[in-house]
């Protein structure tokens, strides 16, 4: 029954954080200085009542408790709203957007997880070893480069090679089969998704190195030398199962931000994902935009901390103890 | 229009100047084309830093969508970029009655639009009425158009007669920035309250093109990423060279640059200046030719402020402005590729400029004179004392100006820190920065000293001369000007039909802004767009680039070569 306690107080506090998060999410942007009524009322020949016209239609005149209560009433019946900027239903604009960005970010990540753990285990075992000092030195600069700079560079890299913007060859007239575009839109997520991979996996790497040499310097491992086990078999069974607990976070809390995007990624490739729209809704201070984009991320993110919290229990029992 | 919003607002009307020509000085390289033999067909792919944020024209508000709307729209009339001169589009010619009342537009008969249907002075009266009817909701962005307007008749199928209530001289300026649309598209989201006309997203459905009245057909639209168009065979006008043509949207303009050099793209629009000696060293064309937009230095001139009432001096204004290294800003921020500035109606508008005010030139002994003289002395730390208190400000820094803006900051720092004046960078986004310019509240400005920002004014002069005015508080106004003596002259010139009359007024309120210093106008910035000028040729540049909401020209008059 520990183990339902466990699961019970876990689904609360997602659900509680999911509410907090909402009621933020709401008032965290109405604190920006700066309205979207006021930027979108500014077309050099619009008539005065444009600002007036679009407060409304906002339901910017309400007082922000009124608001809030609409806001949470549409939220319980599904409706995220209309994008001020756009005139579009939310919803729609965003699930644009994440139908763009998963492939890209999901790519980028589950590439920077593989690369990351191999080489980091690699380390550990080869502890000292020149490899260990090299991979280990490569993880560290790839950590360490901004973002937009390696993204600049892969750019300069590859331009010519491979296409420079956006996710898909724009000027197709006519429509691709599924195959052409599939090829077209791989093609054209090399280099985001190759960057991202890069920029993500050093932190891997350095983290699985670390606890597999925790975990190898364990008297259970020097247990399991003694015994004569194959080093394969040290590793994997003994060694990594034990180092994994740090790595689920990480890769719980990289699979949540998923949604996020990548907005340095996505604005240096041109790529129409949702950490770009999410730019733009900040810039235009278009509240249901970021409303949405920020529920999903909260979604998301308390979502695979849960799964993260349900997989503790599963790798390490003792956590009901 | 940039500004606060501006960033993309305006620049949507904005878009008017033309110029290739423009009258000012300084244009030069390029070849905006024609030569070379004429080859029928093509794709042109274009990349775009600026980008459609909706179709609909009672929704978008950036430069790109205007510039669509121009070649799928009909327009009543449109800009010869050459002259400045207004020329036919849909209309083939119009008369003024000679109280200047009555317009009368008789439009080109037998026209189609895309789907075949017919395209009359009908789809024009509706329009207009239609932005008329709700231009205190959906129709809103537009209702200023038809300012003093009294009826709209057709008289017959080719005619469209619009009557004002007093003579407007800005006429043919608003109509050339109006889309007619199509009536049988459009008539069924103009009930009730008219919310659905801004609701509709007017993209492609079904595979369906969008029904054009222009040179092309709109066939796709993906949001922040392409917008593809046909040639449009019903087009009533001169049918364009090019088969079609993409607008590729860019969110980093050196990835643009870099597809334009390695062949992914064929002309990219409004290229960085840092961009223009690679391009040129890689054998593509740059056109470099004189823009409308300009950059300014704001002082609060609200005559309310009590705060630093010494900024209020005009010999303090003036001392910034002999502070203010123009030649090396033009140097240096833009790598030469902008104008000095002087007044708020830009070269770029042609004989609405004032070219006889001369900005104060550079000369830092004659700013230190004037402060001295002003009564504020230097302190031990070498920052002048006013009125008891240090003569150090905030610049207010919205994120439009970054790059080169940056750059042209930290030469006037530098320059002011020599005449005992001390200014710091407050960086904001553009939205926050327009707060700060407004506060307390939307229309205080008592709270701000200074700012920097920049404008893309219209090629009439009537916008720019607007946003001066008292009643622009909240609105437009990002300088707190307030003079009642202006916004009596601003009233007269518009409603001044004659042009020479109305440019000896537009003259006087230039001379006056200048002398009041709300802006000083640091510089016009170029316009810098780039092509592969060995397969393409017969652009026809102007103040707002080859892509532009001013005229069918460009695209229509492109070919292969």
């Amino acid at each position: 029954m520990r183990g339902a306690d466990y699961i019970i107080k876990r689904t609360a506090f997602a659900i509680a954080t999911v509410f907090v998060a909402i009621t933020i999410n709401f008032f965290l942007f109405r604190v920006l200085p700066g309205s979207a009524v006021t930027d979108l009322s500014r077309v050099p020949h619009a008539s005065p009542q444009l600002k007036i016209a679009l407060a409304k239609e906002f339901g910017l005149d309400k007082s922000k408790w009124e608001q809030y209560l609409l806001y949470l009433k549409n939220l319980t019946h599904g409706n995220m709203g209309i994008s001020f900027a756009t005139q579009q239903p939310v919803w729609s604009e965003l699930a644009q957007d994440l139908r763009n960005t998963i492939p890209m970010v999901a790519l980028g990540t589950f590439l920077s997880i593989v690369i990351g753990m191999a080489t980091g285990i690699l380390s550990a075992w080869r502890r000292g070893s020149a490899s260990d000092q090299i991979s280990t030195n490569v993880a560290i600069a790839f950590y360490s480069f901004p973002t937009q700079w390696l993204a600049m560079m892969m750019l300069i890299i590859f331009a010519g090679v491979l296409p420079s913007a956006g996710m898909t060859n724009p000027f197709i007239f006519g429509t691709p089969t599924f195959l052409q575009h599939m090829k077209d839109v791989g093609v054209h997520m090399i280099l985001p998704s190759l960057t991202l991979a890069l920029t993500l996996y050093g932190e891997y790497t350095l983290i699985v190195r670390s606890s597999m040499l925790e975990t190898l310097g364990e008297d259970y491992v020097l247990t399991a030398r003694a015994k004569g086990l194959p080093q394969r078999t040290i590793v994997r069974k003994h060694a990594l199962r034990n180092a994994m607990l740090p790595t689920v976070t990480l890769i719980a809390l990289s699979l949540g931000y998923i949604v996020a995007g990548a907005i340095l990624i996505e604005v240096v490739f041109s790529w129409p994902g949702i950490g770009r729209a999410v730019y733009e809704a900040v810039i235009q201070r278009d509240y249901p935009m970021l409303q949405g984009a920020f529920l999903i991320l909260t979604l998301s993110v308390v979502f695979f901390n849960f799964v993260a919290d349900l997989l503790y229990f599963r790798l390490d029992p003792r956590i009901t103890e | 229009m940039r500004r606060a919003g501006r960033v993309a607002a305006v620049a949507l009307a904005a878009g008017l100047v033309a110029a290739a020509c423009g009258g000012s000085s300084g244009s030069q390289a390029g070849g905006a084309g024609g030569e070379g033999a004429v080859k029928e067909g093509g794709i042109l792919r274009l990349g775009t830093m600026t980008g459609i944020d909706s179709l609909n024209p009672f929704v978008t508000f950036q430069q790109d969508s205007y510039s669509t709307f121009e070649y799928i729209y009909p327009f009543l009339v449109q800009y010869n970029t050459k002259t400045l001169q207004y020329a036919p589009d849909f209309a083939t010619k119009w008369e003024t009655s000679a109280d200047g009342l009555t317009w009368t537009f008789h439009t080109v008969p037998n026209a189609k639009w895309s789907d075949g249907q017919p395209l009359t002075a009908a789809d024009v009266a509706w329009t207009f009425n239609t932005i008329i009817k709700f231009g205190n909701g959906p129709t809103a962005n537009f209702s200023q158009d038809f300012t003093h307007i009294d009826s709209i008749a057709t008289p017959d199928a080719n005619t469209v007669v619009l009557t004002y209530k007093t003579p407007v001289a800005v006429v043919l300026s608003n109509l050339q920035q109006v889309p007619i649309l199509p009536q049988h598209v459009w008539e069924k989201y103009a009930t009730g309250n008219g919310k659905e006309l801004k609701l509709t997203p007017n993209t492609p459905q079904n595979g369906q093109p969008l029904v054009s009245g222009g040179p092309f057909v709109l066939t796709k639209y993906q949001t922040h990423a392409i917008t593809l168009f046909e040639r449009n065979p019903n087009f009533y006008g001169t049918k364009p060279h090019i088969e079609g043509f993409g607008l590729e949207f860019f969110t980093n303009d050196d990835a643009a640059v870099t597809a334009l050099k390695s062949g992914q793209l064929d002309a990219v629009e409004s290229i960085p200046v840092t961009s223009v000696a690679t391009l040129k060293a890689a054998g593509l064309n740059v056109f470099i030719g004189p823009g409308l937009e300009f950059h300014d230095f704001i002082i609060n001139s609200n005559p309310k402020k009590t705060t630093n009432p010494e900024l209020q001096n005009p010999q303090v204004r003036q001392a910034f402005e002999y502070a203010i290294d123009r030649a090396s800003i033009v140097k240096t921020a833009w790598l030469g590729y902008a104008q000095p500035g002087t007044t708020i109606v830009p070269p770029g508008t042609g004989a609405w400029h004032d070219s006889s005010i001369e900005g104060l030139p550079f000369d830092l002994a004659k700013a230190n004179q004037l402060l001295d003289q002003a009564g504020f002395p230097k302190g031990s730390d070498g920052i002048r004392v006013a009125n008891g208190h240090p003569m150090s400000y905030t610049v207010i820094f919205p994120h439009d100006e970054t790059g080169a803006g940056d750059r042209a900051f930290q030469i006037i720092q530098n320059d002011f820190q020599q005449i005992g004046v001390k200014i710091t960078q407050r960086n904001m986004d553009d939205s926050a920065a327009f707060a700060a310019i407004t506060a307390p509240g939307e229309t205080g400005y008592t709270s701000f000293d200074l700012a920097m920002w920049d404008w893309v004014p219209l090629e009439d002069p009537d916008f720019i001369l607007s946003v001066m005015q008292c009643n622009q508080y909240g609105a437009w106004s990002d300088s707190g000007y307030c003079d009642p003596t202006y916004d009596q002259m601003y009233e007269q010139q518009a409603s001044t039909v004659n042009v020479a009359a109305r440019r000896r007024i537009v003259y006087q309120m230039q001379e006056q802004l200048f002398n009041d210093r709300p802006y000083i106008v640091i510089n016009y910035q170029d316009i810098t767009d780039a092509w592969d000028q060995h397969h393409w040729a017969g652009f026809v540049e102007s103040n707002q680039g080859l892509f532009n909401p001013l005229s069918k020209e460009s695209l229509t008059q492109l070919h292969q070569v």
